[in-house]
């Protein structure tokens, strides 16, 4: 998919001498030096592949930029426009693209965003068995326990959510579980036999309408960070569905301090929280938490 | 014998005439194709919002023949198999003049480029120039066409007369 997205000089120079499998990010800002994050750390793109010294780095221009959303629209800038909206496009391939420019604001509502100056491609990876050190303790006996991923942005919170909709899948523990995929990054090749998918949709429209047609028994679902979307956690947890979903925190304890979280929190919905930092590259799992936050699994240490 | 060549004379004659003629046939064709080409992607941009290449693809009506292959050129450049030029565009378009080429190019330039609303309504304010010039290629084809076919059936009577 990035060979279709970025220009041909770039793509070159990332797919002959990068390991592109350790690439997360690849920014790119309007006559800026092009930088590439490889397994946590920032690089500069040059012409010998990545390098920390700025002199050698590529440089990105304006054109790029709007030429890299315009080829990750398929083209078609009108068929993602509510993704620009909000700020980002997802291409089918999962490839996530953060855009940085100006919103154009009409009657209080954002129409488009325009004249793009930057964007953050975040290549996704498929990291099999990621989740294994912290599965014993989601699901013990067939039962899946309601589980929080908790991470600051690129730790992988949504590699862990995959591998973890692969690893049920992969055990034959037949629980039919529903991806609740808002931007469409979810869903990325996971090759589960009982899951179904409804993507782009905002958490309530999609919870609500996922229960009644689709009966679940797990929910999986992205990013809470909206009072609605705590709203849609307590409908389903009421409901008996399962619920395994992600957030951003740097730790428990700000987790913990979040006041969206207090009513979840109060209620005790989840039982399980997984936190996960980029330590020791995206995706360290830092520890294991029960519904009293006491850690009950510590790795990465 | 003689009068096998004087018919040979006259059919190349009047296939001369016709062979002028299919300019403006193909021309008349090609505008009416365009047009029905920005009415679907007009409607399902607007409806579906399906992407580009998808529309294209399944733009598979009969006009799409008179096309001259500028469908096939843009979908290259959307699987960035080529840039969008007026030699990549126009490989098969020779019938028409380098300023309609210019504008069509133009028109393809705009298409994905902007929100629904603002899209369709490009391709409409398009649409509406695309008929004016339909218009110009049906008199044309009505004069010139018309009349090329006519003066190959003279050209060629006139010999078969001479000759006999």
């Amino acid at each position: 998919m990035l060979e279709k997205i970025l220009p041909d000089n770039f793509y070159k120079i990332l797919s002959e001498k990068v390991n592109m499998k350790a690439v997360n990010e690849i920014r790119l800002r309007a006559d800026k030096p092009v930088i590439v994050n490889v397994c946590g750390k920032m690089f500069y793109l040059c012409e010998n592949g990545v390098t920390s010294n700025v002199r050698q780095s590529l440089y990105a221009s304006k054109i790029i930029i709007e030429d890299v959303i315009f080829r990750a629209s398929e083209c078609s800038i009108y068929s993602v426009n509510e993704q620009i909206k909000k700020g980002f496009i997802v291409t089918d391939e999962a490839v996530r693209i953060g855009i940085s420019g100006n919103i154009v604001e009409e009657n209080g509502r954002i129409k488009t965003m325009t004249n793009f100056v930057g964007c953050n491609i975040r290549v996704p990876h498929q990291v099999k068995n990621c989740c294994l050190s912290a599965y014993p303790y989601i699901v013990s006996q067939s039962q899946v326990e309601n589980t929080l991923v908790i991470s600051p942005p690129a730790c992988g919170k949504t590699t862990f959510l995959r591998d973890f909709v692969f690893q049920l899948s992969e055990r034959n523990l037949p629980f039919n579980v529903l991806l609740l995929d808002e931007r469409g990054e979810l869903d990325c090749g996971i090759n589960s036999k009982y899951t179904d998918k409804i993507a782009f949709s905002s958490k309530k429209v999609g919870f609500e309408n996922g229960i009644r047609a689709l009966a679940p028994d797990i929910i999986v679902t992205d990013e809470l960070g909206q009072e609605e979307d705590m709203q849609a956690i307590l409908y389903a947890a009421s409901c008996g569905i399962k619920l395994l979903a992600s957030t951003h925190a740097d730790s428990m304890e700000t987790f913990m301090k979040k006041p969206l979280f207090q009513e979840i929190i109060k209620q005790k919905v989840f039982k399980r929280y997984v936190l996960l930092s980029k330590r020791n590259g995206p995706g360290t799992l830092e520890g294991v938490y029960n519904e009293n936050f006491a850690r009950i699994l510590r790795e990465g240490v | 014998m003689k009068y096998l060549i004087i018919l040979i004379l006259f059919c190349i004659s009047v296939g001369v005439g016709y062979f002028f003629s299919l300019k403006y046939l193909k021309r008349k064709r090609f505008w009416g194709a365009l047009i029905n080409l920005a009415d679907k992607l007009s409607l399902e941009i607007n409806f579906s919002r399906e992407r580009l290449k998808v529309l294209f693809s399944s733009f598979d009506g009969n006009t799409k023949k008179y096309l001259l292959g500028i469908d096939e050129g843009f979908v290259d450049f959307l699987d960035k198999k080529c840039e969008l030029t007026q030699e990549n565009i126009f490989k098969n378009a020779s019938v028409l003049k380098p300023e309609e080429k210019d504008f069509v190019l133009l028109f393809l330039k705009t298409l994905g480029r902007s929100d629904v609303e603002n899209q369709t309504r490009e391709i409409q304010n398009y649409c509406i120039r695309f008929g004016e010039i339909k218009a110009q290629c049906d008199t044309e084809q009505k004069k010139y066409g018309s009349l090329s076919v006519k003066l190959g059936v003279v050209v060629g009577l006139f010999i078969a007369i001479i000759m006999i």
